[in-house]
């Protein structure tokens, strides 16, 4: 019995070590672990002090010319910074909103703009964005341009993105793609809610018609 | 078997040699490995998809997952995100009685060029590859482009 109990604290023991020497294992799941925790609760921040729509001037997805702020005046807008190379939170979080919209009547449908810049400008040509977004809703506006534009354009919003670059390791592409939707009221035209990437389809569902009107959700 | 193995280690632990086994990943012991959760979102297109699933071990070795493959896809990467940043790593740790877990948000599968666009209700086929243990076979469901594993839906 005895010996058994010291087998078996020295199992753990070696467990322990075993865990402790091998700690880049552990630094790899720990941050899921994080992200596990209950948000629905808040997938809406409302902002006290509302961001400005930034002056983009950029290209949609039929090349022509686009004036973020002209266009979206006086609509309800939502705003997010992405790339098509992107195989999860991009599709997922535009794929939110295009489910949750579809549960708007036909008039606020029409009322609503959604618009996806891209993070990836050289890979993301008007007509691939096109495509993507046609895969989500057609009625999706997508914009490309100049990446010095649209990052400083992001960063009005207080969203940082970096240029899609070659990882010096490996020397594969990364990507960068924002963690937030912004939306803007169509009274004010302010950027006054703000979603991060846990906001799911209920959140949107619940939330789109008080943003189509520009009351706080 | 399982009480020689015992004193073995007892008397391994003594020693500092443990620590370098934990690592070494040549342990005897093993890793007990099994694969749970696994789901793929409805892509855009056959172009690029995610996969997601979580990797149990029970053992008391640490397992390393080096390659995930499949005849439905020209090519799959796995991936980690920080802050909005997608990178490709070569492999993963499967730690000693933990998990390896691949989530929307962090860790991802990236498949690649599929032969077709996978729709909601298909399964596709993976083998999993490790360091030490034997490959594991998954069949992973195709669900909604947004579903959420938490509610289910």
């Amino acid at each position: 019995m005895r010996k058994k109990t010291f087998a078996a604290a020295a199992l753990l023991a070696a467990a322990t070590l075993t865990l402790s020497a091998c700690g880049s294992g552990d630094d790899a799941t720990s941050p899921v672990t994080v992200v596990s925790g209950d948000t629905t609760n808040k997938a809406a921040t409302v902002l006290d002090q509302p961001f400005e729509k930034p002056d983009l001037v950029l290209t949609d997805t039929l090349g022509k010319k686009y004036d973020l702020r002209a266009e979206t005046k006086g609509r309800p807008t939502l705003i997010y910074f992405g790339y098509t190379h992107c195989p999860d939170v991009c599709p997922l979080t535009m794929s939110n909103i295009a489910v949750a919209k579809k549960a708007l009547s036909k008039a606020d449908q029409a009322k609503l703009r959604v618009v996806f810049v891209t993070t990836d400008p050289a890979r993301d040509t008007p007509s691939e964005l096109g495509k993507w977004l046609k895969g989500i809703d057609p009625q999706f506006i997508g914009l490309t341009g100049d990446f010095a534009t649209i990052q400083a354009g992001a960063r009005t919003l207080g969203i940082s993105i970096e240029p899609t670059h070659k990882d010096k390791k490996t020397g594969k592409t990364v990507s960068v793609h924002g963690t937030q939707v912004m939306a803007f009221s169509p009274k004010t035209d302010g950027g006054y809610v703000l979603y991060g990437e846990n906001a799911t389809v209920d959140d949107y569902t619940k939330d789109l018609p008080k943003i189509i009107k520009g009351e706080n959700p | 078997m399982i009480p020689g193995r015992r004193l073995t280690l007892a008397g391994a632990a003594l020693g500092s040699v443990v620590v370098l086994a934990g690592c070494g990943g040549s342990g005897a012991s093993g890793a007990e490995l099994s694969v749970g959760a696994s789901y793929m979102p409805q892509p855009v297109s056959a172009d690029m998809a995610a996969g997601f699933l979580t990797i149990t071990n029970k053992g008391g070795t640490k397992d390393e997952l080096t390659s995930v493959t499949s005849d439905s896809a020209g090519e799959i990467t796995m991936h980690e995100t920080t802050g909005g940043a997608m990178e490709e790593v070569n492999s993963f740790d499967v730690p000693a009685h933990g998990q390896l877990v691949f989530k929307s948000g962090g860790n991802h599968l990236m498949f690649e060029k599929l032969k077709r666009r996978p729709k909601q209700g298909d399964t596709i086929t993976l083998k999993l590859k490790f360091a030490e243990s034997g490959p594991l076979t998954v069949e992973m469901p195709v669900k909604s482009a947004t579903y959420n594993p938490s509610t289910g839906h």
